[in-house]
């Protein structure tokens, strides 16, 4: 059969659509997409739903209103209400997250998968050798390798002169980008297509082997056949308007996989009735939360120039703590810096001149994801007290690697404090403050454990193959399965994982 | 859902206390010179209810607090400038969290529009990719 991304606007017209498929996929993100890439490339006829739009190049501009319009879920609003409330960011358009992902690549750190195995005895199930030759495989398709100099711009490269300084590890971001001209366009979708995102990578090779995408589509309901998954029913919807087109019912011969990351994937499985028993389900959630610091520096910065993400330093990744650089869009910095009225123009002239530098924590905290009202999702999220502990000494640290790279004030955006300070010992005050998160703005975008993979149907929603333990046929492949949260950037992990259960249907 | 047109106003006075223009040693423009009525009627047809109902509630918040937050018995818009800043200064420093988000919420939105301008960008010194305007933008202002 033949592939295509279909939308509401090619079928409008139709009462309704009616396919079939070996395998039927939810959600086209890092998850969705490489489980297609494995399924067609292995001769297996696949049909994918999609709930965002399919966003051509084309139509992507810079600034950020346009993306969170087109690319963002819920226009980038979307919180998590605890003590503060923290934007959890995603995409929703074809090759979900990864769209506006800031292309950094890392292997799920050995630490951690001991961890999965000696505590959630997964070590069988996801064996760590079997997961480096997946990585090895996207390491070459989706061009992973460090960031050249040539893109590396001056954000990044004064977060390396910090390092060097202060005798602490740091590295080239190792990113799966081709060819990138170091436009700073990440978050925003990038331009020129250079970030091998899923929109650009496996959503059109697995077109291209026949897979059938309906986007602008969101999967509703599963149909199931003596007791086992055996299709999705879902409605063309505009993702901007609410607009209703056809109906689309999709047979799976052989399996669903469910791809629609860790918060929609649990809102789906609890609409269905599926893995509600052993009270896990939409739990657990866990996240990276992370935070900014601005560094001012006397000659330009341009942050606007280079790779939106070139260098990290995990060297405090044993204390739940990596740093990373972030080009941050104009947008997002004026909501960013501190002042108001005629000070805030005057930050706003130097943004030129501003590096930002970003900590996220590997934090311990638990949230849950739920239905909300009126269709909404309600998504409780709420840092420890040590969690927070982390995030001031991440705080502190970013400071220092800032004045050590030459910063001429740092805006630490933290309340209580001085708008701009020009040492660290100005920080002091911060660790005599309670632990509390509505002294920062956080976000959270790495998003895990929602639909736990376990032994029991006790205690967990998936078995260890990735299968519903209510319902056959059902395979769960997104990071809701995740026991833990990484400490690192989650995408290639989440591939892989995804790949290996996909392999195991082939 | 459309906004009485004296909640606009109130809203365009917040922005304007928010985002002055010709300020020395900053931007030359401010929120006065460029469309942020209509990056309003754009935000009240995409963003979700609940954000726009926030917004809205939050408007009528700032334009009725300044009795109690600087003891001045005048509405929000009323006010003069300095005080307008001194009520946002205030706000935004209190040690009630919900309090002192309330000028950070009506920055983020404001950022949403008008830094996301071409000419805006220019000011602050980017290499601008895009030369035309957002689409809600339409025409710049003469
Ligand atoms: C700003 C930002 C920057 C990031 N940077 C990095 C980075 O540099 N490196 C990294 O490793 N990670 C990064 N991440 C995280 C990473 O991109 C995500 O963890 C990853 O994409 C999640 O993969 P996923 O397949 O689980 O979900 P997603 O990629 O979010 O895909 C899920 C898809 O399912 C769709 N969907 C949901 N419900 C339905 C439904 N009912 N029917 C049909 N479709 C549905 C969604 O619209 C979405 O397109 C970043 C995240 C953000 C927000
Ligand atoms: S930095 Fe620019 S060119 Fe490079 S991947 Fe990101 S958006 Fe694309």
């Amino acid at each position: 059969m033949s592939g295509a991304i279909v939308e509401l606007g090619d079928v409008r017209d139709q009462a309704r659509v009616e396919d079939a498929a070996d395998v039927v996929i939810i959600g086209t993100g890092a998850a969705g997409a490489t489980a297609a890439r494995v399924l067609t490339e292995a001769g297996l006829d696949v049909v994918m739903f999609e709930e965002g739009a399919h966003v051509r190049q084309e139509q992507l501009r810079s600034d950020m209103w346009s993306s969170f319009k087109h690319v963002w879920r819920d226009l980038g609003f979307q919180v998590a209400s605890g003590r503060a409330f923290t934007p959890v960011l995603q995409g929703r358009c074809v090759g979900g997250t990864t769209t506006i992902n800031g292309a950094i690549i890392h292997r799920m750190p050995e630490k951690i998968w001991a961890r999965w195995r000696d505590e959630f005895g997964l070590g069988g199930a996801l064996p760590y050798p079997e997961l480096e030759r997946i990585w090895d495989v996207l390491d070459r398709e989706l061009f992973v390798g460090p960031a050249p100099e040539s893109v590396l711009g001056k954000n990044n490269s004064l977060m390396r002169t910090a390092t060097e300084r202060l005798g602490i590890a740091g590295n080239l971001i190792r990113r799966n980008v081709s060819g990138c001209e170091g436009s700073a366009h990440c978050n925003q979708g990038c331009p020129t297509g250079r970030r091998q995102s899923m929109n650009v990578s496996y959503v059109p090779r697995s077109v291209a082997a026949g897979a059938r995408v309906y986007a602008t589509c969101p999967a509703r309901s599963l149909i199931t056949r003596r007791g086992r998954a055996a299709g999705v029913v879902g409605q063309f919807r505009d993702p901007l308007t609410g607009a209703r087109g056809p109906e689309v019912v999709v047979h799976a011969r052989r399996a669903v996989l469910l791809a629609a990351s860790a918060i929609q994937t649990p809102l789906f499985l609890a609409k269905n009735r599926i893995g509600v028993g052993a009270g896990v389900l939409g739990k657990r959630l866990q996240a990276h939360p992370g935070t900014a610091v601005v560094g001012v520096f006397d000659a330009p910065v341009e942050m606007y120039r280079g790779a939106t993400q070139g260098y990290e330093s995990v060297h405090y990744w044993d204390e739940r703590m990596k740093f990373e650089t972030v080009a941050m869009p104009p947008e997002l910095a004026m909501a960013r810096l501190p002042g108001l009225g005629p000070e805030l123009m005057r930050e706003l002239a130097q943004y030129a001149h501003l590096a930002v530098w970003g900590v996220q924590v590997r934090a311990e905290a638990h949230g849950s994801v739920r239905a909300g009202l009126f269709g909404g999702t309600h998504i409780a999220y709420d840092m420890t007290d040590a969690d927070i502990r982390v995030l001031k000494l991440g705080v502190r640290r970013l400071t220092e690697m800032m004045f050590a790279a030459g910063a001429r004030q740092v805006l630490p955006g933290v309340h209580g404090l001085p708008h701009a300070i020009s040492s660290v010992d100005e920080l002091s005050p911060l660790f005599d403050a309670p632990d509390d998160p509505r002294l920062f703005h956080t976000i959270a975008a790495h998003l895990f454990g929602t639909a736990l993979m376990g032994g029991s149907a006790f205690n967990s929603v998936v078995g260890p193959r990735f299968e519903t333990h209510d319902l056959p046929g059902l395979f769960v492949i997104d990071s809701s399965v995740f026991p833990t949260n990484m400490g690192v950037n989650p995408q290639h992990s989440i591939c892989a994982l995804a790949w290996l259960a996909a392999e195991r249907l082939v | 859902m459309s906004w009485w047109s004296f909640e606009r106003r109130w809203l365009a006075v917040i922005w304007q206390t928010l985002l002055p223009s010709g300020t020395p040693g900053g931007l030359a423009l401010g929120a006065r010179d460029v469309p942020m009525d209509r990056f309003l009627d754009e935000l009240l047809a995409c963003a979700p209810r609940r954000v726009t109902l926030g917004a809205r509630l939050c408007v009528w918040l700032l334009t009725f607090c300044p009795l109690f937050v600087i003891g001045r018995p005048r509405t929000f818009p009323a006010l003069a400038e300095e005080e307008r800043r001194a009520v946002l200064a205030k706000l935004g420093q209190s040690d009630v969290y919900l309090v002192r988000e309330l000028p950070t919420l009506f920055k983020m939105l404001g950022a949403l529009g008008f830094a996301g301008l071409p000419a805006v960008q220019a000011e602050m010194g980017l290499a601008v990719r895009d030369s035309s305007a957002p689409d809600w933008a339409g025409e710049p202002k003469p």
